[in-house]
């Protein structure tokens, strides 16, 4: 795509104006996407899309420039238009460039083109049908299949140059069942970063089942309670939760500014004992796993919680450099016409030694979240909520009626403190989650299935005691 | 380059293949600065095109996109396979021309391109120091961002549609950070419309301020039913769910709280809901929409009466309706899909202040923290918020750590007060509200 002498010509020009270290950035993107809706596949969208960007680093700032031209004289506009902004006296100069290594094998099978397009079409058809078939209440259902082809280059002043291939694969199911007035909607998916192995690794169609029977056992729910109780979060995707209450705050952008909950806490006991929670880059096929983050660092496991205690923050090279770290890979950026920034890849909170069905009989009265939607959580204070998808009332120690509209509303880092109970059943999620921090990036969360003591639901069904008004 | 030719070029190729055709092309250029501690810490320039091809081969629709020109003719045989691939939907298809009207919505500002990079740079250092400045309590402003856009779309079908426009858009944006002895809060401030003088960096610093301190040290108040006033911003995030469950496409394929509910009284008669895709310096206005379909004004809720949905040329020619011009792109790299514009909840006669002094006992949100507790298909509604506690009228103490719930339909019948403070919030969409009081919501805490 673009040879290494052109490489080290734009990196050149890149330091032209006093840089300190230049960077070119290299991607071509393939895409497909198929989406049935209605009963009718209706999208069927292919792209490309390729081009390059220039950073140029001087002190604290990063001037950037990208160009969807790969020629030679287009990416030497962009690295004049990057070091322009620099206006340093830094002494970067290019070096020769080394491949970096990595052990970690990301090759895939199955090449997504190996099944024609009209055969996926009637894998969507039939899954389709699976949803439609499970129960005349489901009113609507949705499949889409996507796969994403990122062919990355990096060369930087400091000689290094790394090269990665992330083939992605995912499919996204919907399925609507309406009885009388009553609509729940609900939705899953799996992917990861391989190719149609996927569909060997996980049935497409008990996935197709799973979403249908859950949005039919919804249609039995009742309001969700509010108030104070102690909740269970199933095994697997539930670490999103972990991901978006903690594992944020532990990304080094909010702690070199000071506006992390988690900022300067490093070596202390900042969660209960039982938590141990790990950033880990490098777990074959998984959704947020890579071989070089998009700094050319190489991708690594990072131990964040060690029993209790804050081991370490996730890097990437600007904050590195700003913070006089050493990068954690965990630079990552959207397309070519992003800036990197410290991002998780597959994150989750380690096995613990309770029976997670002991977990469940503890519970004299409370929540078990089965499936939870989104969540987000305020980074300073370190707040989050989230959506719950599908949950169940916990009476004397067993599931009972299933809810709906329950939000979880608590604040992380107590959350991390007061969690009481750690399953043995660590999972990670099956490959679903894209986290959205102005840049999308596709991450992978997990977790056993753990206790919060209390926590705060936010449903509409209020405890007889609590009534006021109306 | 003539992009127009270019596009002209493309779809004239349709009549010959058999097929109906549509090219789309947007070029633009765009800066983004992001400002930390009084110095620029990221700074990105570039200028970027690209193509999207629509195919439509009886009823079957193909789509293919790209950012090289040199090879269009890969990006033809694309759209033709994938066409292919679809389902026939004889529904599908693209619009007549229609004449579009040639009034300035005045949404392109020529000096956002003209004027210099330090000048965006010192706007945004302005707006980092307005919110330091606020008050001390102020610890920091993180993500201080300004970023513009500057695009030329083209359009044209094989029918015999070719249109072309400018346009500008200008966001100014942070969180700022407060901080005394229990603890951090976050408060937002935004500035958006397409031209650049109108982004007033001391008031979207000053507004960041003054939503974080407000709320330094809210705790949660007791679950209970209460009255809540939402202010413009977090009334702005529920429109903007509404507006999914007002799309033809909502109706047709059952995912609407409000289907068969045409014509009824689905609202308090405070509520008038409104689409304009041609409100001028409105951040979504455009002359015509991503199937070349000239924009409208939409009245969808009348004095709390299901009036009409949102539509584009599909869902309108699956019911014998007229398309409201409400194709939107995204970008060059997907469908035109369906949904609003500049979508807001019309103001009404009060001023903000009465409508808190006139609460008892209640609760003022300043932010809310949605993440999928907010339903369009099944109305339920349950987000976390943070603000002010009411009493006898006045605002009180910070409140946080709690969730506000009820169901879409329910707060639609609850609006008991409109303010007449409409303001759009940029961020995904235009959507607007004003200051709004909805009784009856569970505020979930202790």
């Amino acid at each position: 795509m673009v040879s290494e002498e052109t490489a080290k010509k734009v990196i050149q020009a890149g330091l032209g104006n006093g840089g300190e270290l230049a960077e070119l950035y290299v991607e071509d993107r393939a895409t497909l996407r198929l989406m049935l809706d209605d009963q009718k596949l209706e999208d069927a969208t292919r792209g490309g899309d390729r081009g390059a960007g220039v950073r140029v680093f001087y002190g604290d700032t990063a001037a950037y420039a990208y160009t969807d031209d790969l020629s030679e004289e287009s990416l030497l506009q962009a690295a004049r238009a990057a070091a322009a902004a620099a206006k340093a006296s830094g002494s970067g100069q290019v070096l020769d460039f080394s491949q970096q290594e990595h052990p970690l094998d990301l090759g895939y099978q199955k090449p997504f083109d190996s099944m024609p397009i009209a055969q996926k079409a009637e894998m969507l058809h039939d899954l389709d049908a699976t949803i439609r078939g499970y129960d005349s209440r489901i009113a609507q259902a949705t499949v889409v299949m996507r796969h994403l082809n990122r062919r990355v280059w990096l060369w930087n002043s400091e000689g290094i140059h790394a090269e990665d291939e992330r083939n992605i694969i995912e499919l996204m199911l919907v399925a609507i069942a309406k009885q009388g007035e009553l609509v729940q909607p609900v939705r899953d998916g799996i992917g990861g970063q391989m190719g149609l192995e996927l569909f060997d690794d996980q049935d497409p169609f008990a996935l197709a089942t799973g979403v249908a029977e859950s949005a039919v056992k919804m249609l039995d729910s009742r309001p969700a309670p509010a108030g104070e109780m102690p909740v269970v979060i199933t095994n697997g995707w539930g670490g999103v939760l972990f991901h978006e209450a903690c594992g944020h705050a532990l990304e080094a952008d909010f702690v070199t500014k000071g506006t992390s909950a988690y900022a300067g806490l490093l070596g202390q006991q900042v969660a209960s004992p039982l938590v141990t929670a790990v950033d880990d880059g490098t777990i074959a096929g998984r959704r947020g796993t890579i071989r070089f983050d998009d700094d050319g660092t190489p991708s690594s496991k990072t131990v964040l919680i060690e029993e209790g205690v804050l081991k370490e923050y996730m890097w990437d090279l600007a904050e590195a450099r700003r913070g006089n770290q050493l990068s954690t890979g965990n630079g990552r950026r959207e397309t070519f016409r992003h800036l990197p920034m410290p991002r998780m890849t597959n994150t989750y909170i380690d096995a613990g030694h309770h029976d997670p069905e002991e977990i469940v009989r503890s519970v004299k009265k409370g929540v078990f979240v089965k499936r939870l939607g989104g969540g987000g959580a305020d980074i300073a204070k370190g707040d989050f909520v989230f959506s719950v998808t599908e949950g169940y009332l916990i009476e004397d120690g067993k599931l009972t009626a299933p809810i709906r509209g329950a939000t979880l509303i608590g604040n992380g880092p107590m959350v991390l403190k007061e969690l009481d109970m750690v399953g043995s059943d660590l999972a990670l999620d099956r490959g679903r989650g894209t986290c959205g921090k102005g840049q999308s990036a596709r991450v992978s969360v997990g977790q056993p299935t753990i206790r919060i003591p209390r926590l705060t639901v936010g449903g509409t069904d209020q405890p007889a005691g609590n009534r006021t008004g109306q | 380059m003539d992009y127009l030719q270019l596009a002209k070029e493309m779809a004239h190729r349709g009549p010959a293949a058999g097929v109906e055709a549509e090219a789309f092309i947007n070029v633009g250029i765009e800066c983004e600065i992001r400002v930390s501690q009084g110095s620029v810490q990221q700074l990105s320039q570039a200028g970027s095109k690209g193509l999207g091809l629509r195919v439509i081969d009886g009823g079957r629709v193909g789509y293919a996109y790209t950012s090289d020109f040199d090879d269009l003719d890969a990006t033809w045989t694309a759209a033709l396979e994938l066409a292919q691939a679809a389902d026939a939907d004889t529904y599908r298809g693209l619009p007549e021309p229609q004449s579009v009207p040639e009034d300035d919505l005045e949404i392109y500002d020529p000096t956002v391109e003209s004027t210099p990079v330090d000048a965006k740079v010192a706007l945004t250092k302005a707006m980092e120091q307005a919110a330091l400045d606020y008050d001390q309590r102020i610890a920091a402003a993180d993500r201080c961002v300004y970023s513009d856009k500057v695009e030329h779309i083209f359009l044209v079908n094989s029918r015999g549609f070719a249109g072309e426009f400018g346009r500008s858009v200008v966001v100014g944006y942070l969180r700022a950070v407060g901080r005394d002895t229990e603890g951090q809060t976050m408060g937002w401030g935004f500035g958006a419309s397409p031209f650049l003088s109108e982004i007033d960096p001391s008031a979207i610093g000053a507004e960041a301020g003054r939503k974080a301190v407000e709320i330094l040290g809210g705790k949660p108040v007791d679950t209970q039913q209460a009255t809540v006033v939402f202010d413009p911003v977090g009334a702005a995030e529920l429109v903007g769910w509404l507006a999914q469950a007002l799309t033809a496409e909502a109706m047709q394929r059952s995912r609407s709280f409000l289907l068969d509910r045409m014509g009824q009284v689905v609202a308090s008669d405070k509520v008038c809901l409104l689409d304009n895709g041609r409100l001028k310096r409105g951040i979504a206005s455009a002359p015509f929409d991503g199937e070349g379909v000239p924009t409208a004004v939409t009245r969808l809720i009348d004095e709390g009466i299901l009036q009409a949905v949102l539509h584009d040329t599909y869902t309108a020619r699956k019911e014998d309706a007229r398309s409201t011009g409400n194709a939107r792109r995204e970008s060059h790299r997907s469908l035109p899909k369906l949904g609003p514009s500049n979508f807001c909840l019309q103001p009404g006669p009060d001023a903000p202040e009465d409508i808190v002094s006139q609460v008892e006992t209640g609760f003022y949100v300043t932010n809310i923290m949605n993440v999928g507790g907010i339903n369009p298909v099944s109305g339920d509604f349950s987000v976390g918020a943070s603000g002010l506690w009411i009493e006898n009228g006045v605002l009180t103490r910070p409140v946080s750590g709690v969730t506000v719930s009820s169901t879409l339909p329910e707060i639609l019948q609850n609006v008991v007060a409109v303010g007449s403070d409409l303001r759009f919030v940029p961020f995904v969409g235009a959507f607007g509200a004003p200051t709004v009081r909805v009784d009856g919501m569970v505020v979930a805490g202790r």
